[in-house]
């Protein structure tokens, strides 16, 4: 077992890839969302890599509209469904499994999850969301779409029953025993019919950068997916925030901060940067005429139209007219606003291009510079994307990162077979699991069974 | 219509003490011998026998990729799921087997359930039958919001999905679901829907038919040409006398219209069997299997003893046959793939109801 602090890392597994256009790479796999042998090889080969886990994100809506913003959240495999399948190929890794409480019940969820624990061994979690995305509720006979406050009360309570619920399970010598759960929102008899999960309490991971959302991570979560920051301080600041709030509750130790990290890595700088930009030119533009500046991305709010009116827009300089992989004139870049500037150096960090070298930043550079709302995003060498995954390590930024693979499988591959070993060979990532269960891969205990259920007495405020 | 016995076997739920080997080994067990369906219960509240089986979604997802021919089929009553998540649910189940799910469709009252299901707006006791009757076509609708072919992924154009074959369902009745499901269509367009036929509120949209008992069952023309499926529990040993004191350390239960409790030789299982198949009282059973003793592992034993004693004599007497004729669960029970009825509707023009 090291005794030195070690990385973490998890696979978000989109099927069709993170990035907007990377299902048209010459090598992904455009169909991978209902490939489960696909499905299944992705996630051996994240275990041969020694992940902590592999992730499934959920969204209870399709819009097709989304086909060229984020064409991920139009469809996909039912989360439980397709992380048993996951389970089933591999023996180590966890499987994470997105729960929308604000649709569903907690007698559900905890059979669900329980079930999932069960036929894995010991290696389920469950990604708690609250869902912000209105165009879920008409799915489920609602006629508007909850606020915040309601939705985390909901969730919060929801919880609690839930733990409670797991608790409730027959567990190795003692039987199951009754719950008689009646709060603010749930009326749950109980117990679970399915048998208390091997992890005892199912590993929990929370996201997002709102108080209540902050709040629930430092409280219950062993896993918390870090918001997108735009500055290295940003990212420290809401690392400390976390634990701060965690050490008030005296698990300060037992959260893991994990943000979000697209690589983009390829045996060179030169090639790395090729596949960056061959990814953005298979993107389709949005049409120059249509009102507007925003376009939906389902689930992940909006973002800015992809063309060179909205690039103008962003930049505060006329660009439109103009052939993307056409250079900009140094005179056009020096114009831009404040924001353009900050863009300027985040296309310099990620193509190697700039202002006035050989190499000018272009127009099409201008187009895809939106900051991703997901993920940061770093273009390298396998060494270069060590560095950066070891300055944040290091720098009070995060415990390890959640890869979110551009393409499948060919950035899965990149990743866990270029940068990988470079982790390991500086020590800081394991060479070999030393557990069996996701709970053994964080270093967390299995919690003792409580004594008896608390929520029947429980005030949800 | 399939030519020879359609044959199923229902799991035991509860009393298993290791689960998940069971299903593996049962379904393993099942597949060998050419067994068409599995179902497996799924009932969310404890019951005496002890800790349950995985939920079904789960155990059918799992056998679904440990196995390649064998149809799986879960079960769900409307009272506990949204016809959304159900719908894709089972969908996902079609899509991860290459056309292979079923979802056994439940409607009756359950105490120990809805005590566990209740929440702030929903009561399962309240609308249980209005939901349970809008329910299944709503879920099939749902199905349907995916024309076959309509997840492109065209990677020269950039066109990921053909949006002009995707549509809204906006159903509006006692259950409210806008749609598009976000799951492309399943493979078998519908997957298998099964229900009592006694059930009056799903029945008359189920594809194939629990019939119960073989002796008081519903002739052909009442199904409607639907595959009917009696309902057996077995006892069987080498001797009359074993079978019955397995029977007996049972609890001696009885036949009854929901189901025929068959006690006896493999021969004489097999004829009884066949007798019912060969005058045309089903088209075929689903066995299912005592639940375990106080040692669970004797449910194995009894699923072994059946697969390896009775189904050989059924085959040698040219009922049940030895191979799979075909590779989808509609296929195993003679069922065409259903046009899209959400297309064809929206075809033909303004809204008819």
């Amino acid at each position: 077992m090291p005794t030195e602090r070690q990385l973490h890392l998890g696979l978000m597994f989109w099927a069709t890839g993170t990035h907007a256009a990377g299902w048209r790479h010459p090598d992904a796999r455009a169909d991978a969302a209902y490939d489960i042998d696909l499905i299944q090889e992705v996630t051996a080969e994240a275990e041969r890599a020694k992940f902590d886990f592999v992730f499934l994100g959920d969204r209870l809506a399709s819009d097709p509209s989304l086909q060229y913003s984020n064409p991920a959240q139009i469809s996909r495999l039912e989360p439980f469904a397709t992380a048993t399948a996951m389970a089933a190929a591999t023996t180590r890794i966890g499987v994470v499994v997105t729960a929308n409480p604000t649709y569903s019940d907690p007698y559900s969820i905890a059979r669900l999850l329980a079930s999932l624990d069960h036929v894995s061994a010991g290696r389920a979690a469950w990604n708690l969301v609250t869902g912000a995305d209105t165009a879920a509720a008409f799915n489920f006979g609602r006629e508007e779409h909850w606020d915040t406050a309601k939705r985390y009360a909901w969730a919060q309570e929801c919880l609690q029953v839930v733990r409670d619920l797991w608790d409730s399970g027959a567990d190795a010598g003692s039987g199951p025993r009754p719950l008689g759960h009646r709060g603010t929102y749930f009326s749950v008899d109980g117990p679970l019919d399915v048998a208390r999960p091997p992890q005892g309490q199912v590993v929990l991971f929370n996201a997002g950068t709102s108080d209540q959302s902050r709040e629930l991570s430092a409280r219950e979560a062993d896993i918390v997916f870090a918001g997108m920051q735009p500055t290295f301080a940003l990212r420290q600041a809401y690392y400390a925030d976390i634990k701060e709030r965690a050490d008030r509750y005296d698990r300060a130790d037992q959260v893991t901060i994990l943000p979000g990290l697209t690589p983009i890595v390829a045996p060179t700088t030169e090639e790395a940067v090729e596949l960056y930009d061959l990814l953005n030119s298979l993107l389709v533009l949005d049409p120059e005429e249509e009102p507007g500046e925003l376009v939906r991305k389902g689930g992940i709010g909006e973002g800015h139209r992809r063309n060179l009116s909205s690039a103008s827009r962003v930049f505060g300089v006329e660009l439109r007219g103009n052939d993307l992989a056409a250079e900009v004139p140094a005179e056009t870049l020096a114009a831009v606003s404040e924001e353009g500037a900050l863009r300027l150096a985040e296309i310099t960090r990620l193509t190697r291009r700039t202002v006035d070298g050989p190499r000018r930043i272009t127009y099409g550079d201008l187009v895809h510079a939106a900051p991703s709302e997901l993920s940061h995003t770093v273009v390298g060498n396998p060494e270069e994307v060590a560095d950066m995954i070891q300055e944040w390590f290091e720098g009070g930024a995060a415990d390890g990162f959640n890869i979110y693979p551009a393409y499948v499988p060919g950035s899965v591959t990149a990743f866990t077979e270029l940068v990988v070993p470079v982790l390991q060979r500086r020590g800081l990532y394991r060479k070999d699991y030393t557990g069996s269960t996701l709970r053994e891969h964080l270093g967390l205990p299995v919690p003792p069974r409580r004594p008896s259920p608390t929520s029947a007495v429980r005030s949800t405020d | 219509m399939s030519t020879g016995m359609l044959l199923g076997y229902e799991l035991p739920e509860a009393g298993l003490p290791d689960p998940t080997a069971f299903l593996l080994a049962a379904a393993r067990k099942a597949e060998a011998a050419r067994v068409h369906h599995l179902v497996l219960g799924d009932r969310p509240a404890a019951g005496p026998a002890g800790p349950g089986t995985p939920a079904s979604l789960v155990a059918v997802s799992l056998l679904a990729v440990s196995t390649s021919r064998i149809g799986l089929v879960m079960t769900a009553a409307p009272a506990y799921h949204e016809p959304y998540n159900l719908a894709r649910m089972v969908a996902s189940v079609d899509h991860i087997s290459h056309g292979r799910a079923g979802w056994r469709v439940i409607t009756g009252p359950d105490a120990a359930a809805d005590a566990n299901h209740r929440r702030e707006g929903v009561d399962p006791v309240t609308d249980r039958e209005a939901r349970a009757r809008e329910f299944v076509p709503v879920v099939q609708n749902l199905w349907d919001t995916w024309e076959d072919g309509a997840f492109v992924h065209e990677k020269g154009t950039g066109r990921f999905i053909d949006s002009g074959r995707v549509h809204v369902l906006d159903h509006r009745g006692t259950l409210r679901v806008r749609g598009p499901l976000n799951v492309v269509r399943p493979p078998q367009g519908h997957p298998v829907v099964l229900a009592d036929a006694s059930d009056p509120l799903v029945s008359a949209h189920a594809d194939v038919l629990a019939v119960g008992n073989p002796d008081s069952a519903l002739t052909a023309a009442q199904a409607g040409g639907r595959p009917r499926l009696g309902v057996v529990t077995p006892f069987v040993a080498a001797t009359e006398e074993r079978a019955r004191e397995l029977h007996a350390l049972a609890g001696a239960p009885v036949s009854d219209p929901a189901r025929a409790v068959l006690t006896g030789t493999p021969g004489q299982l097999a004829e009884r069997l066949g007798a019912w198949f060969d005058r045309g009282a089903v088209d075929g059973f689903t066995v299912r299997f005592p639940p375990p003793g106080p040692d669970g592992t004797a449910n194995a034993e009894r699923i072994d003893e059946f697969t390896d004693t009775v189904l050989p004599l059924l085959t040698a007497a040219g009922r049940f046959p030895a191979t799979y004729a075909a590779d989808t669960l509609r296929g195993h029970f003679g069922l065409t793939r259903p046009a899209n009825r959400l297309a064809e509707r929206l075809a033909a023009g303004p809204e008819r109801d």
